[in-house]
């Protein structure tokens, strides 16, 4: 899973050990990013 | 349909027209004007694949504004029902995407209007997405809709009766739409849709002419007004056959 | 946020006209009334949407 640090916005990796932080700078908001995948959506 | 069968256009542009059909019945008119929202088949956006989208909306509300920009219909039976046309949009903020942003994989279908703002995007947004039009009905989803706010009401036909009584204060009689005067069609804006201003101190009859309609009718681009009212008749004829064959023994 | 592309009530296409209506009525001081009038925005239904409307990009915008 890939998610973003909201503070110091750098690329973080989580792991099952770590809990929820951000290893560069303690921060614990984590912003999940959008997949890359191309995403279909009908119009409604 | 009876011999005196006849229709004549009051206004007409591009896309708003009305128009005098005579020798219908009301049924026939309400099934005009039904047909005309919700029975013509019309082109429009139905999937989209979004592959970047940074903006501030959802994927869904994006989906559903390409949706509703109207495009153009291709002529009848140029495309079945099942098929589709690709039209690819690719904006990099900061800048606003608008419809006519949209390429189209087809000449025949076009965005009907270039104008319509999609999405403003700022600085390190980008929209790049891939949507699907097909063709369908009015009746299953508004965005297939051709016409728009149409209608009709009767052809009234204005008698002069005799003069006002002397002392009498004039009162406004408010009337809209089209008048018939000694067989003259006169639209009620051209008096500022009061009688008492075109016949002053004349006492007036108004009276429906019987089976005369007058249609008001505006579309959303994707066809033009005859178009739109021809393809209308047709899909009531089709009905008309489709039941003709179906109650066959 | 943007504004609606059609009439919620009769289906005209109204977005086209917002970014002239914006300008000239809401930044500029031409009076709204003549605004539409001259973007042939004729029914109430429709003029309500360009109206009512206020954009909020600029205001969700620094919280991507």
């Amino acid at each position: 899973m890939s998610y973003k640090c909201s503070r110091c916005k750098r690329d973080v990796q989580l792991d099952e050990y770590g809990g929820v932080r951000c290893p560069y700078c303690g921060h614990r908001v984590l912003l999940k990013e959008r997949s890359r995948d191309v995403k279909e959506v009908d119009v409604q | 349909m009876s011999a005196e069968y006849d229709v004549e256009f009051v206004e007409r542009e591009d896309r708003e027209a009305r128009f005098l059909v005579r020798g219908v019945t009301p049924g026939f008119a309400n099934g005009i004007r039904r047909a005309m929202v919700a029975d013509v088949p019309t082109m429009a956006i139905d999937t989209v694949r979004f592959v970047e989208n940074s903006s501030v909306m959802f994927d869904e509300q994006l989906a559903l504004r390409l949706g509703l920009v109207p495009l153009t219909t291709p002529p009848v039976g140029e495309f079945g029902e099942d098929e589709t046309v690709t039209l690819s949009i690719d904006v990099e903020g900061p800048a606003t995407a608008y419809s006519g942003d949209l390429v189209s994989s087809d000449d025949l279908v076009e965005p009907a209007d270039e104008n319509v703002p999609i999405i403003e995007l700022k600085d390190g947004q980008r929209l790049e997405a891939e949507a699907d039009a097909v063709i369908d009905r009015g009746k299953d989803h508004a965005k297939h809709q051709g016409g728009v706010a149409v209608g009709y009401r009767h052809l009234q036909r204005v008698e002069v009766e005799g003069d006002l009584p002397e002392f009498e204060d004039e009162e406004s009689r408010i009337i809209r739409g089209v008048i018939e005067d000694d067989g003259e069609l006169v639209s009620t804006s051209e008096f500022d849709h009061d009688l008492s201003n075109r016949y002053p101190g004349k006492e007036v009859r108004i009276e429906d002419v019987p089976n005369a309609f007058v249609f008001h009718v505006e579309t959303d681009g994707s066809f033009p007004i005859e178009e739109l009212v021809t393809r209308a008749a047709d899909t009531i004829a089709e009905r008309a056959t489709e039941l003709e064959d179906a109650v066959q023994l | 946020m943007m504004v609606p592309v059609r009439c919620f009530t009769c289906g005209n296409v109204v977005a086209e006209h917002w970014e002239e209506f914006d300008e000239r009525a809401n930044e500029g001081d031409e009076d709204p009334e003549k605004v539409l009038d001259e973007l042939g925005v004729d029914r109430y239904c429709c003029r309500r949407m360009l109206v009512s409307h206020k954009d909020l990009v600029d205001v969700v915008s620094p919280y991507q």
